[in-house]
């Protein structure tokens, strides 16, 4: 009892990163699952959503501020995630496609900078929820339990889009079989370029929701880049569940597991992903009929 | 269908599993990578020679993280010769710019480029000490002086001839705010907590030694990962549960944006008052931390909030030239500048072997932080402030709250 009481923000708190974790990896292990890109501009995209906040929102933005600005992020990464799509659909490979996408995202690092200066910005948590409130005698920031609760809910949603409508089955058909699916008369380049397209705009709002928790700042999008990559090795590439639950075991790792073992906080991360491919090397929750494993 | 000659669709499933990992491996190696690339150089090149004048190497960040500091030090140095008509010493000077970058990979490189290439008198500048500390030996094999304008590794310039520092030792900024916690917390007892690498490390040792001798006693301390920790979480919830009663940490940068905003968010603001070196409420960070800072006491050698005519001076200056405030990197920088001045006044050739000289009979600056000269290991002997983060009306500033003599 003493020890989950001490932990217990520690928990909560890894949700909280988890949640956010979820939102922006698994834009980049849907991409792979379904068009067997690894798009290594995905950080870059995260990054961009982040100054969204950092232009549009004012220190006392409010709740409705911080809506219009997460519709704007989503916007933008619409249009950032068809581009990518355009661009990766015209260059075969795994080695040229991550060469592609590896100089995108330096370009657009540079263009961020260029715009946004080199100081590191910070993004205010909407005027209501940017206070803290008192969970079991510690207090804990209000934003970040919003954080797990958007979280939540847009894992729900993805998850019944592609598992219960008939557009996730357009989806999974095109994985399973595209010659199949464009013999029934649909464009299936236009299907993959929609769901680029989804997870660029997952990831765009979810660097502007990470954004008050860690700010926007030239260099962070390599962070967010490998937090992903780390989060879809874990889960397992291309599917949603395995997102959600490398998103939320990273998290604990970086919260309970720091909190337990502080001097070995540096090795934890990786610790835990060698730990996890050794005894699944595919990953904790490998992809079955969502993604192209099926032949 | 797209083929994918690495990783085709058709392969089993065993086939697959080693290619998506292998792919993802690529894509770890190249996330890296990204983190170890930069931007350009800026060096200009030479123009015509005469007796009458001399090169000055100006090596600062121009790209990664430290690119705000790199910003704030060229002004410093810049207004400084524009101030002198763009001479030092009465002699014309040029400046040959290069980019230091992140690290030594970089910064190296870009000195000894300054140095063997477009072989100019002095070199001033650089933020990272690896940087400062792995360009040692060509300094000396070169004769070619450095005026380090900010790195603050506690011995880098310690029994080297050609190294001298207008800006501080990590040491000695934590070691001017120990007495002062000590008295305030009255006997109770602090946490200790620096991001974990030499600068962090020395700036504790330094707060500690002092702290310790004027009867302070340590809760605790913690160090946490430099440059990838994001969430202070974890640490944070032990500082109540160790009993201290107040907090003194080394953290700079996009990590005292974080640790500050957190610190707040955690509710421990206002249990337990954060003390730190003044680097964590410096220059832009500042202004991201926004009123999360409130309150919070440090100690450094500069605020631009200092009531002297020198100083005032200094920031109408700078403040006219680049509509922004000066920070301390500014004023390192700019007495970088009025250090050589000094120096080529008295020098009787402009060659390395001459400045390096003359730099041993620079007396005292007449400075923006007050009146310094070099001790005996070519550091400043300086004074030291304890600063509050106070926000009347509007913009939060480093208020001056008194001296910390030494």
């Amino acid at each position: 009892m003493g020890w989950l009481d001490a932990n217990l923000v520690s928990i909560l708190n890894g949700l909280a990163l988890g949640g956010l974790l979820f939102l922006i990896a698994v834009g980049l292990s849907l991409v792979f699952g379904t068009m067997d890109v690894l798009n290594l501009a995905h950080g870059a995209v995260s990054l961009a959503g982040a100054y969204v906040g950092v232009a549009v929102l004012s220190p006392s933005a409010g709740f409705g501020d911080f809506v219009v600005a997460l519709l704007i992020a989503a916007a933008l990464g619409l249009v950032l995630g068809a581009g990518l799509a355009a661009m990766t659909h015209m260059v075969s490979g795994h080695l040229r496609q991550a060469l592609l996408t590896l100089g995108i995202a330096l370009v657009a690092g540079d263009v961020l900078r260029e715009i946004f200066g080199a100081d590191v910005e910070s993004v205010p948590a909407p005027l209501g929820l940017d206070g803290s409130i008192d969970v079991l005698g510690n207090a804990y920031p209000v934003y970040r339990l919003v954080v797990i609760g958007v979280a939540a809910v847009i894992a729900l949603v993805l998850y019944l889009l592609l598992d219960r409508t008939q557009l996730g089955a357009l989806v999974r058909a095109t994985v399973a079989d595209r010659g199949m699916v464009e013999a029934l008369g649909v464009r299936s380049d236009l299907v993959l370029a929609g769901v680029f397209a989804l997870g660029a705009a997952l990831a765009a709002v979810g660097g502007l929701l990470a954004a008050p928790v860690l700010g926007a700042a030239p260099g962070l999008d390599d962070t967010i880049l490998l937090l992903a990559l780390v989060v879809v090795v874990v889960g397992g590439l291309g599917s949603v569940r395995g997102a959600l639950m490398g998103a939320l075991l990273v998290g604990q790792v970086q919260t309970v597991g720091v909190s337990l073992l502080p001097d070995q906080a540096s090795f934890l991360l990786f610790g835990a992903m060698a730990l996890v491919l050794l005894v699944k090397p595919r990953g904790l929750f490998p992809v079955q009929g969502v993604s192209g494993a099926n032949p | 269908m797209p083929n994918m000659p690495v990783c085709s669709r058709a392969v089993s499933s065993g086939r697959r599993r080693a290619c998506g990992v292998g792919v993802v491996a690529l894509g770890v190696a190249m996330a890296s990578v990204l983190a170890a690339c930069g931007g350009g150089s800026l060096s200009s090149d030479s123009g015509s020679e005469s007796s009458e004048s001399v090169k000055i190497g100006l090596v600062v960040p121009a790209s990664g993280v430290y690119e705000p500091l790199g910003i704030d030090l060229t002004r410093g140095f810049e207004l400084y010769l524009e101030q002198h008509d763009g001479k030092l010493g009465g002699k014309d000077v040029e400046v040959v710019k290069a980019d230091e970058g992140e690290g030594p990979d970089k910064g190296v490189p870009a000195t000894t480029k300054v140095i063997t290439q477009d072989r100019v008198g002095a070199v001033v500048g650089l933020v990272n000490s690896a940087t400062a500390l792995g360009v040692k030996d060509t300094l000396t094999s070169s004769k070619t002086p450095l005026i380090v304008a900010n790195a603050g590794a506690d011995t880098l310039a310690d029994g080297s001839k050609y190294i001298w520092r207008t800006s501080f030792t990590n040491g000695a900024v934590g070691e001017a705010l120990g007495a002062e916690v000590a008295k305030e917390v009255g006997g109770e007892p602090v946490y200790l907590m620096a991001s974990d690498y030499a600068a962090g490390r020395e700036s504790v040792a330094g707060f500690k030694k002092s702290f310790e001798a004027a009867g302070g006693k340590v809760a605790d301390e913690a160090y946490t990962p430099f440059g990838t920790t994001n969430d202070y979480q974890p640490y944070l919830s032990k500082i109540p549960r160790s009993g201290a009663k107040a907090v003194y940490v080394f953290y700079a940068g996009a990590e005292a944006v974080n640790f500050v905003k957190q610190y707040d968010a955690f509710g421990l603001a206002k249990d337990a008052p954060l003390y730190g070196a003044g680097f964590l409420t410096e220059g832009g960070v500042l202004k991201a931390q926004g009123a999360a800072a409130d309150k919070i006491k440090t100690s450094l050698h500069y605020s631009d909030q200092i009531d002297s005519p020198e100083n005032k001076e200094f920031v109408d200056a700078y403040t006219e030239a680049y509509d922004a405030a000066p920070t301390v990197y500014s004023v390192q920088a700019y007495d970088a500048a009025a250090v050589l001045d000094q120096a080529l006044e008295k020098a009787d050739k402009t060659d390395g072997e001459s400045i390096a000289e003359a730099l041993g009979e620079v007396g005292e600056i007449a400075s923006p932080r007050g009146t310094w000269s070099f001790d005996d290991d070519h550091n400043p002997d300086q004074p030291y402030f304890l600063r509050e983060v106070q926000s009347t009306g509007g913009a939060p500033v480093n208020a001056i709250l008194s001296p910390l003599n030494d």
